[in-house]
């Protein structure tokens, strides 16, 4: 079956009618296509009611989308440096990656980090590295998104929250995301780590928090979408499954008697797009018209800001292909164009260099020029939703939600989605979304240039301009001794008094919330490690997901 | 006669989570008759190889997603030329720059496999590295 796919030559014609999802298209849409449509129901204008059209009347031409390249990787001090350098090209917003070890909750010199401090992200292990990753940013006038949706986001948050007071910062006009969102870590990253019930209880204690104290902050910002999307889920699955994972963590707060407009408005999510323009487009349409109904009537949230849905959007990294690297340029740009056709709050567009290496300053350059230019040659920024009132497009949406409806109430019948979860139903359906896929790719019926089309030997195939980012050799050195003189120079009876307070409050149960006591661990310069192993183990879990490491208290 | 069943472990190293690829090899694998062990995320160089010791394997694959190819995947080969036990031959695959193939080559990586690989490609290349071919 090593089908490579032909050129037809003068007679070539379109090879696939399905979208990327598989919904078999006509090859012309007609006002029949849409014969039930009703404007003020089905669409209204924008920054009204269903909100299908963008959230905001005058969307672009009221703020642009916000530009955020994310950075992380090295040392603190290397990701800070990088970050200045981005904003000094453009970047809007600032995100960071957190390292692996973090997100999993170890630290640098734990034996399973070997060889993955600061390699696809920045190690954050205490608050002194958040402080020299932050060092010379002003917090207080950027919008900072802080990735690492696990269970220990609220370390994460806790750390910046240090650093801010410490600076003497009001939190309560501090702007950013901490991203938040165990359960998807579960399916995507690792089980072991982010048991639900730790992962939906830790999800309500931040988002109360913030409630209470950062009113500007999104607290609860799902990333499910994206990553799920990316690991094998397709356009309609990627609406049902994110939707039904913020239900989820709705239904877990409102047993705790939260109020579910505190909780929606300050929602935001992370969707994916992929390179079938008209499909995107569609998928953005539906989700913000299923959601805002979601909020309205099956919550029953009564603030209009509480039904509109807000999201980020990141070209699929899946999509890129590492030969003929530039190609990624292409494919990138008619992504971004979609999230822009779609309505996106802020876009992450990936770099050429994705399938190859880690993104380099030249690759991370072209992706910000391609948002620029956009933004301001292409002049599709200028008028809201300009797609809308197409036959293909609307049936299309219409379509998107019809088999996004079908999949929920699928996770419903399997009684909801942390049941499905633990039913291995979530993860079926991402194996067979990838072989599908695969195979769809090896029969040539989807054609993918530089995989099964117009491909070249790969010795004629050049390395991308910019060259191969690699990792600073010393970093993990680095790091090591960064700890071990943190660990050396705190007041380590301060350090033993958090954690056993930590423990008490984790061990005595569900409605206390973790965060100031998370807060004050990490001002008294506990790691990563020590906090997320303390509540681990009054939780009844190992002290690290692999029983390597144990309690040192 | 019929030739013996191919043992294989598929794994990956560290905390890196891309499964995506080791799942679709391993799926292959099984497809074409061998016999699979899949160990995915979390696992060691040291863990992996005892495994394959103690599994009796013919092949050892890693996949390689965030630069483990470069830090994990080289002390993997070592402890294999360290335990006199090259006779299992190991294979990548995943995002692995081409500029990095030589040297793994010459490390002792027997193939690197990146995107755009048909599964029956690597079938073929863990036949003929088991000697089945």
């Amino acid at each position: 079956m090593e089908k490579k796919v032909t050129v037809q030559g003068y007679r070539e014609t379109v090879k696939r009618t399905k979208t990327w999802s598989g919904i078999d298209l006509k090859q012309l849409y007609t006002p029949e296509d849409i014969k039930d449509f009703d404007y003020n129901k089905d669409l209204n204008d924008s920054g009204q009611y269903p909100f299908a059209r963008g959230i905001y009347p005058n969307m672009y031409r009221g703020k642009l989308w916000t530009r955020r390249q994310p950075w992380g990787f090295g040392t603190p001090e290397d990701s800070n440096k990088q970050m200045k350098y981005l904003i000094s090209r453009g970047n809007t917003g600032l995100m960071v990656f957190r390292d692996q070890p973090t997100m999993h909750g170890i630290d640098s010199d734990h034996p399973l980090a070997r060889g993955e401090v600061g390699v696809s992200g920045v190690p954050l292990a205490s608050v002194a590295d958040m402080e020299a990753l932050m060092d010379g940013i002003p917090l207080e006038s950027v919008s900072a998104t802080l990735l690492c949706a696990s269970v220990v986001s609220p370390v994460i948050l806790a750390q910046y929250i240090v650093c801010a007071r410490k600076r003497g910062l009001d939190l309560s006009q501090l702007r950013g995301t901490i991203s938040n969102d165990p359960i998807m870590s579960n399916v995507c990253y690792s089980k072991e780590v982010n048991p639900p019930e730790l992962g939906v209880k830790i999800w309500g204690d931040i988002v109360e928090y913030c409630a209470k104290n950062m009113l500007k902050w999104h607290a609860a910002y799902v990333s499910s979408c994206y990553n799920m999307r990316d690991y094998g889920l397709d356009a309609p699955q990627e609406i049902a499954f994110g939707l039904k994972i913020a239900a989820t963590y709705f239904d877990n707060c409102l047993k705790r008697g939260m109020d579910i407009d505190d909780l929606a408005q300050r929602m935001s999510f992370y969707c994916n797009t992929g390179i079938d323009l008209f499909e995107e487009v569609a998928k953005f349409r539906a989700m913000r018209r299923m959601w805002a109904k979601m909020l309205r009537y099956e919550y029953k949230a009564k603030k209009p800001q509480s039904w509109q849905f807000r999201f980020a959007v990141q070209c699929s990294g899946h999509s890129l292909v590492p030969q003929q690297p530039l190609n990624n340029i292409a494919r990138t740009s008619f992504e971004t164009l979609a999230a822009v056709l779609g309505g996106a709050q802020s876009i992450f567009t990936t770099t050429y260099v994705e399938p190859i290496c880690l993104p380099t300053e030249e690759a991370q350059r072209n992706a910000l020029s391609i948002q620029g230019i956009i933004a301001h040659e292409t002049g599709v920024a200028a008028v809201v939703d300009p797609l809308g009132g197409s036959y293909y497009v609307e049936s299309l949406t219409n379509k998107m939600e019809e088999k996004a409806t079908e999949v929920m109430s699928k996770i419903d019948e399997l009684g909801g989605f942390v049941a499905a979860l633990k039913k291995g139903w979530v993860q079926q359906q991402i194996d067979r979304g990838n072989e599908r896929y695969q195979k769809e790719i090896e029969d040539g019926e989807r054609l993918i240039a530089g995989v099964n089309y117009m491909t070249i030997p790969p010795e004629e195939d050049k390395a991308p301009p910019g060259g191969i980012l690699t990792i600073p050799p010393e970093t993990e050195k680095r790091q090591i001794e960064r700890i071990k003189k943190l660990k050396a120079n705190r007041d380590i009876e301060k350090v033993k008094a958090c954690v056993k307070k930590l423990y008490e409050v984790v061990e005595k149960g569900d409605n206390i919330n973790l965060m100031p006591y998370i807060i004050d661990a990490v001002e008294a310069k506990s790691t990563v490690e020590e906090i997320m192993g303390t509540i681990r183990n009054a939780s009844g879990l190992t002290w690290d997901a692999w029983d390597i490491r144990k309690s040192p208290f | 006669m019929m030739a013996k069943k191919i043992k294989a472990i598929i794994s990956k190293l560290g905390l890196d989570s891309h499964e995506r690829g080791a799942k679709l090899v391993a799926a292959a694998l099984r497809d074409a008759g061998m016999e699979v062990i899949y160990l995915g995320s979390f696992q060691t160089p040291e863990g992996v190889v005892n495994t394959a010791i103690q599994e009796d394997a013919d092949i050892i694959g890693i996949s390689c997603h965030c630069g483990e190819h470069l830090t994990l995947l080289p002390i993997l080969v070592d402890i294999i030329k360290t335990k006199k036990i090259d006779n299992i031959p190991v294979i990548a695959g995943g995002v692995i720059p081409k500029e990095n193939i030589s040297d793994l080559k010459k490390m002792g990586v027997k193939e690197i496999f990146g995107y755009g690989t048909t599964m029956s490609e690597v079938v073929k290349c863990v036949q003929t590295n088991c000697n089945q071919v």
